[in-house]
C-alpha cells in the first residue's frame, strides 16, 4: 500500500512537472488521488486571475503575485490576511464555504472562491 | 475647486499639445500626443502623488492616513520604475509637456497649501485631495492617455496604472468619509 501511494505520488509528480504551469490552473490529476491540492491563484495587472474550481476542504490555495505591484489576499471574515509582495507566494489550507477575499491595498480587488 | 481645476487643467494642457501638433503641417494624421509624451505625463502624475505622499508622512500622525500615504508612495515608485524601464527599452525618451507641466503647477500649489495646515485639518485636506486628483488622473488615463498611446507595453501599463489609480480612488474616498 505504502509503495503502491509513493508510487502515486511519484507519477503525480511527473504529470505536474510536464503540464504547463498555467495561470490559475488547477493541476489536473487522477481521480483516485486522495491528496489535499494545491490551487494556484495568479495575480497579475490589478487583479486576481481565473478562480479554481473543485476546491475542496483540506486543499492549499496558492496565490502568486506577479505583479509590479504589492498586493494582499484578505479574508471577508477574517480567517486569514496573506501579504504578497511583488513574485512572492503564499499559501492557506481552504476550509468549507464561500471563501470571499480582497485585497487589503487595493480595494478595487476582490474575488470568491467555492470550497465545497 | 481642486477637482474642477485639476480636470481643467488636464484637459487644458492635452488640448494645446493637440493644437500646437496641429499647426505642424502633418504627413500622416498623427495622435495628438505622442508616446514620448504620455509616458511623461504618467511618469509625473505618479511622482506627484508619492510627493504628496511623502509631505503626509512628515505631517500626519493619522495611523489610517499614514497606511495610505505609505501605500501611494509604494505602489506609484513601482509603476514608474516599470515606465522608466520600458522607455528604456522602447528607446523613448519621455517629453515634457503642456499637460505635465500644469500638472506640476497645480500640484506644488497644493503641496504649498498643505504646507500651511496641521492635524486634523491637514489629513481632511490631503485625503480629500488625493480623491479628487485620482479621479483626475482616472478621466485623463481613460479618455486621452490610453486611448492615445501606440505602443501596445505603454498601453498596458497604462492600463494597469489605470486600475491602480481608481482602486486608490476607491480607498481614498473610503478614508475621506471615516475623516469626517
Ligand atoms: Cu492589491
Amino acid at each position: 500500500m505504502l509503495r503502491t501511494m509513493i508510487l502515486l505520488a511519484g507519477l503525480l509528480a511527473l504529470t505536474g512537472g510536464i503540464a504547463p504551469a498555467s495561470a490559475a490552473s488547477t493541476a489536473k490529476q487522477p481521480a483516485a488521488a486522495q491528496a489535499h491540492r494545491v490551487h494556484r491563484i495568479v495575480i497579475d495587472k490589478m487583479q486576481y486571475g481565473p478562480m479554481p474550481t473543485d476546491v475542496r476542504a483540506g486543499d492549499i490555495i496558492e496565490w502568486t503575485n506577479k505583479d509590479i505591484l504589492e498586493h494582499s489576499a484578505t479574508a471577508r471574515d477574517g480567517h486569514f490576511d496573506v501579504d504578497l509582495k511583488p513574485g512572492a507566494s503564499g499559501r492557506v489550507t481552504a476550509t468549507t464555504g464561500m471563501l470571499a477575499f480582497f485585497c487589503k491595498f487595493h480595494p478595487t480587488m476582490t474575488a470568491t472562491l467555492v470550497v465545497k | 475647486m481642486n477637482k474642477p481645476l485639476l480636470a481643467l487643467a488636464l484637459a487644458f494642457g492635452i488640448a494645446s499639445v493637440a493644437s500646437v501638433q496641429a499647426q505642424t503641417p502633418a504627413a500622416s494624421p498623427a495622435p495628438a500626443i505622442n508616446d514620448a509624451q504620455i509616458a511623461h505625463i504618467a511618469y509625473t502624475a505618479g511622482e506627484i502623488d508619492i510627493t504628496a505622499a511623502k509631505q503626509a508622512l512628515e505631517k500626519s500622525s493619522n495611523k489610517d492616513v499614514r497606511a495610505f500615504a505609505e501605500e501611494m508612495a509604494r505602489d506609484h515608485a513601482a509603476v514608474n520604475v516599470q515606465a522608466l524601464a520600458l522607455v528604456k527599452k522602447l528607446g523613448v525618451t519621455p517629453q515634457d509637456n503642456p499637460t505635465s507641466q500644469s500638472l506640476s503647477k497645480h500640484a506644488a500649489a497644493e503641496i504649498k497649501k498643505l504646507a500651511a495646515l496641521k492635524g486634523n485639518a491637514f489629513d481632511k485636506a490631503y485625503v480629500d485631495n488625493e480623491v479628487a486628483y485620482h479621479q483626475a488622473v482616472n478621466g485623463a488615463l481613460s479618455d486621452t492617455l490610453i486611448p492615445s498611446a501606440q505602443n501596445a507595453e505603454l498601453k498596458s501599463l497604462l492600463e494597469t496604472g489605470l486600475k491602480l489609480f481608481q482602486s486608490h480612488q476607491m480607498h481614498a474616498e473610503h478614508l475621506a468619509q471615516n475623516l469626517k
